[in-house]
């Protein structure tokens, strides 16, 4: 009977056309057997996407921008801020501020050691020296970072001469930029227009804040006074002692 | 991967154990050559190497019986597949062999393997064990039931 189970189970055959069509399957399947083994891919996506997620979103949140502090004497230049209170980028807005900003060495450090770096430049403290007037304005979403930044600077300031501190809203500043103004240069040019509608920007591109200032001066027939408001100049609270001199 | 002449030789060489074990396991054709493209394409892409041509033989049976194994556990399959159903057996074969098939296949699942190894392939007991990675008394447990059964469904008592 073992014998007649063998033979039965015997008799069964794989048949020639299965035979042929599994040996063209395969022949396809690897590319007439040339094709290496191909590594599973498909499975690397979800660990792909989570890395670019991370990396992608890593880099937005610590390239974009949240703060901008605008820096005018005659140098203008401008910082980004990101959320972690880095430097992350440093633009000069007329030849003496690029001047100013390729000299400096504060990318990627603290908004606080940027700021003290660029009050220690020696240019600047010589234009301070010299009766010069700086503004630095904190240009954000008025939010607890902006007062923050605002607040801090200020107190880096405390001791400055000269020196004014204010809080812009961003969304006034895109004007600014549309003009190829800091935001400190371009309140000024907004005042001085105000005063002066045949004023450009070019005349006042290159004049330095102290220049500016008199010349409101001289329009207005005042002395350096300081406006009302939000976003008027001098809120330094107490940082501009040499201008009143 | 291996070469086309490697791989035709070992189509040649088992394609009929294969087909063997397709039959106690699965109902039909289509899916006969599923598990026929599923093992040869393993075998193709199989870096290892086998160091005896029953060490190659006892891996395509391993493989074989896991392939059928995960078809059978498919949802599709269970759903458009009936269990209980035998397949059709070639139609010119003698009418006593066909009524041994039948016998065997219509023993549960757990006997068909051993039955077919033990009494086709000649494996022993401890052989199939380490085959079917089962307890070596479980195998010699399922060999004699498997007997039984089988002189119980042809009436004969030479199943020894």
């Amino acid at each position: 009977m073992n014998d007649r189970l063998k033979q039965a189970f015997h008799n069964i055959r794989a048949e020639e056309a299965l035979k042929n069509r599994t040996k063209a399957f395969l022949y396809h399947k690897t590319n007439g057997y040339t094709k290496k083994r191909t590594v599973p891919y498909h499975r690397l996506i979800p660990a792909i996407a989570c890395f670019l997620l991370v990396m992608f979103g890593g880099y937005w949140l610590y390239f974009t921008p949240t703060v901008a502090i605008s820096i005018d004497v005659n140098p203008s230049i401008e910082l980004g801020v990101n959320r972690f209170d880095r430097v992350i980028s440093v633009q000069g807005y007329n030849a003496d501020g690029q001047t100013l900003a390729d000299s400096l060495d504060i990318k990627y450090q603290s908004y606080t050691e940027a700021v003290n770096q660029i009050l220690s430049n020696e240019a600047v403290t010589a234009l301070l020296a010299d009766n010069e007037v700086m503004t630095i304005g904190v240009i954000g979403s008025n939010d607890a970072q902006s007062a923050k930044i605002l607040s801090e600077i200020q107190s880096c300031t405390a001791g400055e001469a000269n020196t004014y501190c204010y809080y812009a809203d961003s969304d006034e500043v895109k004007k600014a930029h549309e003009m190829g103004l800091s935001y400190g240069k371009y309140r000024a040019f907004v005042a001085l227009q105000a005063l002066d509608p045949a004023i450009t920007v070019a005349e006042i591109q290159d004049m330095t804040m102290r220049e500016i200032r008199d010349l409101m001066d001289s329009l207005s027939g005042q002395p350096d006074t300081e406006t009302g408001g939000n976003h008027g100049f001098g809120r330094g609270q107490g940082h501009r002692r040499g201008a009143e001199r | 991967m291996r070469s086309e002449q490697e791989v035709n030789r070992a189509i040649e060489q088992y394609a009929d154990m294969v087909r063997r074990l397709c039959m106690i396991h699965l109902k039909n054709d289509a899916d006969t050559e599923d598990i026929f493209q599923t093992v040869f394409l393993k075998y193709v892409l199989h870096t290892g190497s086998f160091e005896t041509e029953e060490h190659e033989k006892a891996w395509l049976i391993r493989v074989t019986i896991n392939a059928c194994k995960d078809l059978l556990k498919s949802v599709f399959y269970r759903r458009t597949v009936s269990m209980d159903e035998i397949p059709a057996l070639p139609a010119e074969m003698p009418p006593e062999e066909k009524d041994i098939l039948e016998a065997v296949l219509s023993l549960p699942q757990k006997y068909k393997d051993v039955v077919y190894l033990h009494f086709y392939e000649a494996y022993t007991a401890p052989q199939i064990s380490r085959l079917l990675k089962k307890n070596v008394n479980t195998v010699y447990t399922l060999l004699t039931r498997s007997k039984q059964l089988l002189r119980e469904k042809l009436g004969g008592d030479g199943y020894e």
